[in-house]
């Protein structure tokens, strides 16, 4: 199984742990996972803004870079779901065809495709999920409460496995941070409430470590919880399931 | 024939996507059971009132309503002539409508009243409150099996489902709006 | 003037901004009770697209029979291509009836047709019944909301602007206290109107009827005690069966309010004898919306409101601030098909976060219609030039290896080493205005990998 790993731009430049932690923790559990040296990133960015035409460039080069193997894994619902929702723009070659359905989160591939439903480890802390919008609705990795009241996904459940954890119960819990791309910074007042009100939600019910699936959002609440000197860490959920020690 | 009319007709013809299938829409079952349809109407501001007997219905009715001066029913002598038309004045005081129901929708405690049951067909909102009387058997589970019960709908008919109500101011909800100030259904 | 200024106007009252985004959560919660009530709620919800997806595919004949079947229940039928004739139509049977004391029960087409305006223009006096439309009407705003149109206003606001119109004691802001004084104030209105306007939710073409749905029986009232009976409709309110209602009245209220029916259903399909009832199907831009495959699906919208309910865009920002006449989610959906400069930042006003499609009951793709519409829009040009243009180059940027990993490297070092004070700086970066910046680390993941993992 070749297996590459897909990074993307900003958690390279500034969340390289959760590259690192991404490619042990398939390690860990026997895959060698591969970091194509040519990657730059899904196009997401553009497309959101409008200008999806500007990123068909990015399109094929994300094609060209990860055409030869397996599986894409990524520590980003939001960029699978883009590859796999928008590059219905390309040419559907048999190249794009495959890198679209080849294309995972890494929770999704560790749960679906490795079948791993749960993890070793302690982690004796409240932990609060925050669920992205992209990969509960989207990616359908969680429940969504305009369906269910049951609160359920996979990244709850391998996080559930953890001994000694203790998952905070949100007053809204699939509610959008407000990060929303070009969004965060276009609609600036209404994204930065948005993420208050979220970081308030876990603040009040008990949140010690802020964590979820995509490095975009947590980095709109991070911004958040360090302006505002919350006594709250935030760490993505694969620092987390590779063991991660806080202090 | 207006040439807007055309211009509209041949618009949509023109832009309309490919034709899909009408799809047949199952009867979901569900429960028609007169402990659910109380239940429901119960939590939307009406009132259930059980009668063994049609033939109480006038003493009941004295019994919840001792002050209304001005009732209209055609279901037993009552104190106002109402008809088809009663000038606006003559319906503006009316106190009280005891009017019969005729279909009984559990899921959501509505009762379907046709114009031919209603005297006049702003009698059910111009009165001040409104008594609706129905016979048990004629309940249904939802609204699929009530719109299955009715031949047509006449040329005026209405759903009613409790008391006139709003929640346009904050979102607190007041019982009598415009409407009906209150609701009690006679269940035989 | 772009959504995102006026929303940070509306954001800038933190505790209102509180108030309204915990007051329409409490719909979408109640909205969320009723439909897990329901087990068959998402098979309803694809009855009702396949219905309305249907209905569309057919659009012309619909409006045909259901024009025919309205011609012989006795029904006068008119055709507006655009709001001006709508309008005109209207006054002409107003005058024709020499009424000048109207009134009209709720209706999003006469607000999108600004009819009122127009009737009073003419010497027609036109009062709104619905209690939240009489509210804004007598503040001579715009609705904020699809059903609940005074949800931008609190109680005290209202208190104050009885207390000016209707009387009421100064200081009295008790909802049970305000309702009844409206209620009394609008009876009089009720008793002497002649001709009643409303609006339509469902028009069953097998029929000939239209079916208006309220709490408060305005309409009902309204209509059944004028001679005249004029109903407003978009052509997208048809439907092809009587039976169908089945499928649409169970999901409206709930997924509206949470309530399980609304308190009226009401059937109008014959005038009274010695009555009048008029139909009037207005286009105003729909037939060009239905030629637009990417976007047509709006036209299934039944104006529920749950998309504004749900999302955490419109609770925080305000109805008003999408300066259309549906606001929320379906309002930036609508709205450029109608004036694409105009309303050119509506559909950038979303994170895309896509609860609206999941909560609308004819299951409409809101959030991949944004996502669609902004395409559009930068396409045309109606996005700003130095956004396109930064676009572009990170465009460029983005497609090269080499460009992304020094130009990665260099924002970095340069994050690093400049004062917090110009990173920060919040004219510069509006990230920085609430957030802080990421830390920069020394060396970036594929830094690391190229020295850590030796192939």
């Amino acid at each position: 199984m070749r297996v590459a790993l897909f990074i993307p731009c900003y958690v390279d430049q500034f969340y390289p742990q959760v590259g690192i932690a991404s490619l042990q923790l398939l390690q860990k559990l026997g895959v060698r996972a591969h970091f194509p040296a040519q990657q730059t990133c899904c196009g997401q960015p553009l497309a959101n803004s409008g200008c999806e035409r500007d990123a068909l460039p990015i399109y094929r080069h994300f094609v060209d870079t990860f055409q030869g193997y397996d599986y894409v894994v990524a520590p980003s619902g939001s960029c699978v779901y883009h590859v796999r929702k928008h590059f219905d723009k390309l040419e559907q070659t048999a190249e794009v065809q495959h890198v679209r359905a080849a294309t995972y989160d890494l929770i999704d591939f560790i749960t679906q495709i490795l079948g791993v439903t749960e993890l070793p480890g302690r982690f004796p802390h409240k932990v609060g999920l925050h669920l992205s919008c992209h990969g509960q609705r989207g990616l359908h990795q969680a429940n969504e409460s305009e369906l269910t009241p049951v609160r359920d996904g996979q990244l709850r459940r391998l996080l559930a496995s953890l001994e000694g954890i203790e998952l905070t119960e949100l007053d809204r819990n699939d509610e959008c941070c407000g990060f929303g791309g070009t969004f965060c910074v276009s609609e600036e007042a209404i994204s930065a409430r948005m993420g208050q009100d979220r970081v308030q939600d876990h603040l009040r019910n008990g949140t010690t470590i802020l964590t979820g699936g995509d490095m975009s959002c947590l980095m709109h609440l991070q911004g958040i919880v360090r302006r505002r000197q919350l006594p709250m860490q935030v760490l993505h959920a694969v620092e987390i399931l590779n063991g991660e020690v806080v202090t | 024939m207006s040439s807007s009319r055309e211009k509209i007709l041949a618009a949509a013809r023109a832009n309309k996507p490919a034709e899909t299938p009408l799809p047949t829409v199952p009867d979901f079952g569900g429960d028609a059971s007169v402990e659910r349809f109380m239940a429901v109407l119960s939590s939307i501001g009406g009132r259930v009132v059980w009668v063994a007997d049609p033939a109480q219905l006038g003493p009941v009715v004295q019994q919840l309503f001792p002050d209304a001066r001005r009732t209209a029913s055609n279901l037993f002598p009552a104190t106002v002539g109402v008809h088809a038309q009663t000038p606006t004045s003559g319906l503006a005081e009316v106190d009280l409508a005891v009017l019969p129901g005729e279909i009984g929708v559990a899921e959501n405690g509505a009762v379907w009243l046709p114009e031919a049951n209603m005297l006049h067909r702003a009698l059910p909102t111009v009165t001040q409150h409104l008594v609706l009387v129905l016979d048990h058997r004629h309940i249904v589970a939802t609204m699929h099996q009530a719109y299955a019960r009715l031949p047509n709908t006449g040329g005026y008919g209405a759903f009613v489902a409790g008391p006139s109500k709003t929640a346009d101011i904050e979102q607190s909800l007041v019982i009598g709006a415009h409407g009906a100030r209150s609701l009690v259904l006679v269940l035989y | 003037m772009s959504h995102s200024l006026r929303a940070a106007t509306f954001v800038a009252d933190a505790d209102r901004t509180t108030w309204h985004d915990e007051t329409l959560w409490f719909v979408r919660q109640k909205r969320d009770k009723a439909v897990y009530a329901v087990p068959e709620f998402q098979e309803l919800r694809e009855l009702a697209s396949q219905i309305k997806e249907h209905t569309l595919g057919r659009l012309d004949e619909y409006l045909k029979q259901f024009e025919a079947e309205a011609r012989r229940n006795g029904v006068h039928v008119h055709w507006a291509a655009d709001a001006a004739e709508h309008n005109d139509i209207i006054l002409d049977i107003i005058r024709r009836h020499n009424d000048t004391r109207v009134v009209k029960s709720k209706s999003m087409l006469t607000e999108e047709c600004h009819l009122n305006p127009h009737l009073l223009g003419h010497g027609i006096e036109v009062i709104d019944t619905d209690l939240g439309e009489r509210i804004i009407q007598l503040r001579e705003e715009a609705p904020s909301h699809l059903v609940l149109p005074a949800i931008h206003l609190k109680k005290e606001d209202v208190g104050a602007t009885f207390h000016q119109h209707l009387g009421t004691e100064k200081g009295n802001h008790d909802p049970q206290q305000l309702t009844e004084a409206a209620r009394q104030h609008l009876r009089a209105k009720f008793l002497a109107a002649e001709v009643a306007i409303s609006g339509v939710n469902f028009a069953v073409a097998e029929t000939g009827g239209v079916v208006i749905c309220t709490n408060e029986g305005n309409a009902d009232l309204g209509v059944n005690l004028a001679r005249v009976h004029i109903a407003s409709m978009g052509i997208e309110k048809l439907i092809p069966r009587l039976s169908d209602l089945g499928v649409f009245t169970r999901l409206l209220a709930r997924s509206a309010t949470g309530q399980p029916v609304t308190t009226y259903t009401s059937h109008y399909t014959k005038p009274a004898d010695g009555r009048e009832l008029h139909v009037v199907i207005v286009d105003n831009g729909r037939t060009q919306q239905l030629g637009r495959p990417d976007f047509r699906a709006s036209l299934k919208c039944i104006r529920c409101g749950a998309c504004m309910n749900t999302c955490p865009v419109y609770r925080r920002s305000g109805g008003h601030s999408y300066d259309f006449t549906v606001p929320g989610p379906i309002g930036a959906i609508l709205s450029p098909n109608i004036d694409l400069k105009k309303h050119s930042s509506l559909p950038f006003a979303s994170t895309l976060c896509g609860s609206c499609t999941d909560v609308c009951p004819v299951k409409i793709d809101i959030h991949t219609q944004l996502y669609k519409w902004r395409q559009v829009l930068a396409e045309a040009g109606e996005i700003p030039i130095a956004k396109k243009w930064s676009l572009r180059f990170m465009g460029r940027f983005l497609a090269s290896p080499k460009a992304f990993g020094l130009g990665g490297k260099l924002a970095r070092t340069g994050l690093r080493l400049l004062p917090h004070q110009l990173t920060h700086a919040q004219a510069l970066n509006p990230w920085a205005v609430a957030r802080e910046l990421p830390e920069p680390p020394k060396q970036s993941f594929r830094e690391w990998y190229a020295r850590a993992v030796k192939q």
